[in-house]
């Protein structure tokens, strides 16, 4: 018996009394009617109910702590996240040369420091040095601002800088530690703090 | 990640313009120190005095590692000396307002050792208007630093200015003046002085550095 055979599907029809079909028949005509009934009726509670219920029931109370705030924002900053960044690659290149000719690229000679502006230079005979530096009030005393160069270690170290026009005082700083005044300043003045040392002083021309 | 970009913004660091003085100082110099730092150059804020000269003497002190109490009576050192510039560029020109450039460059001056009365006397001579008195003072103290006397530099410095040099034109004088002191043979101040009188107004103009490579100026606030 299959579900194909003609008998059966005239009594499902209404076309054949189920009871003259054999018994094989008359059992597989008994299930689907009484399947067709189950349909026929509204299911008393829906799957989105029973879902919900068991949801419902499984799912922990939610208790709001303050240190569970703050691991949830721990958690926030430390996880890795997947970032799109949506950019005009015209505008990023433009503000990135930009960049990098403000911070990083020299002035080439000839270039012309601004109309109140100046260049300060500065050469110092430091033979053995390993590294020399020009502090002073035009970079606000600030270490690693200007590093002198010895390209061809001759002793001679030698750098230069746009400034503002006017009075600079400063110090050579030898090897990080050494507080240096330029022998070839022509011009110091007393530091102030009482020990007698003197700062070189630099007067910039417009 | 619009809150990681609010927030990196809220934490950039203000432009040292906008920054006052104490924000300056904090990290850069003791912070033993800062309280009678604050307190001096509030002090010259409330006096009207330049306020900038003070903090780039405390950042100094603070940079070479100056102990407390020597960084903090540098500052003040600065604070006195900036009152005796006031007074002597009032003195030397009431009838104008007295500007915290002029004030700052004579502290200047009276920091390198120039005699308080040759300043006033240089003030006093007429200064144009709008001329600020750096130049010349830096010209007066390099020409006392070669040893010629007070009141020939003053001479000389009046004369460059009615000859109608001016601003660094007035260092010009100076070297050219040192120049004639040191050539060969030897002169006396007194001739060196004249000779460059005589060449006046063309005094030889010195010449502008042009290195190779030039820097630009980091970290400064001023």
């Amino acid at each position: 018996m299959t579900g194909n055979d003609p008998r059966l599907q005239e009594a499902l029809d209404g076309e054949r009394d189920p009871a003259t079909l054999p018994e094989g028949l008359r059992e597989a005509y008994a299930r689907l009617t009484a399947a067709a009934d189950l349909l026929r009726e509204p299911p008393t509670v829906s799957v989105a109910d029973r879902v919900m219920a068991e949801v419902r029931r499984t799912a922990p109370v939610a208790v709001v702590s303050p240190a569970g705030v703050a691991r949830r924002v721990a958690r926030w900053f430390t996880r890795p996240r997947a970032v799109t960044l949506r950019l005009r690659p015209a505008w990023t290149l433009a503000v990135a040369a930009a960049l990098a000719a403000v911070v990083l690229v020299p002035l080439r000679e000839g270039v012309t420091p601004g109309a109140e502006e100046g260049v300060a230079q500065f050469v110092g005979h430091f033979p053995g040095a390993r590294s020399v530096e020009v502090v002073g009030s035009f970079n606000d005393w600030r270490r690693g601002a200007l590093a002198l160069r010895d390209d061809d270690n001759d002793g001679i170290w030698h750098g230069a800088v746009v400034v503002p026009a006017g009075q600079h005082e400063y110090m050579f700083v030898v090897d990080g530690e050494r507080w240096v005044a330029d022998p070839l300043a022509g011009r110091y003045v007393d530091d102030g703090f009482g020990a007698g040392r003197q700062n070189a002083l630099l007067v910039v021309r417009p | 990640m619009k809150l990681l970009l609010a927030l990196m913004f809220a934490a950039a660091p203000p432009s040292l313009a906008a920054q006052t003085p104490h924000q300056r100082l904090e990290g850069r110099v003791p912070a033993a120190a800062l309280p009678g730092i604050d307190s001096l150059i509030q002090q010259a804020a409330a006096e009207s005095l330049p306020t900038e000269p003070l903090v780039q003497k405390a950042l100094e002190g603070g940079a070479k590692g100056i102990p407390v109490e020597r960084l903090v009576n540098g500052v003040r050192h600065g604070l006195i000396q900036l009152r005796d510039a006031r007074a002597i560029v009032s003195r030397a020109t009431p009838d104008r307002v007295t500007l915290d450039g002029d004030v700052a460059a004579v502290a200047a001056a009276l920091a390198r050792g120039l005699d308080p009365r040759l300043v006033e006397r240089l003030l006093a001579a007429a200064p144009p208007p709008g001329d600020p008195p750096g130049p010349v003072l830096h010209a007066a103290a390099d020409l006392m630093t070669h040893g010629f006397p007070a009141d020939s530099v003053a001479d000389l410095l009046k004369t460059a200015r009615q000859e109608g040099l001016r601003g660094s034109r007035l260092l010009d004088v100076a070297v050219a003046a040192s120049h004639e002191l040191q050539r060969e043979g030897g002169r006396t101040p007194a001739e060196a002085l004249a000779r460059v009188r005589a060449m006046m107004p063309n005094v030889p103009a010195a010449t502008a550095p042009h290195p190779k490579v030039v820097t630009r100026r980091a970290g400064s606030g001023s």
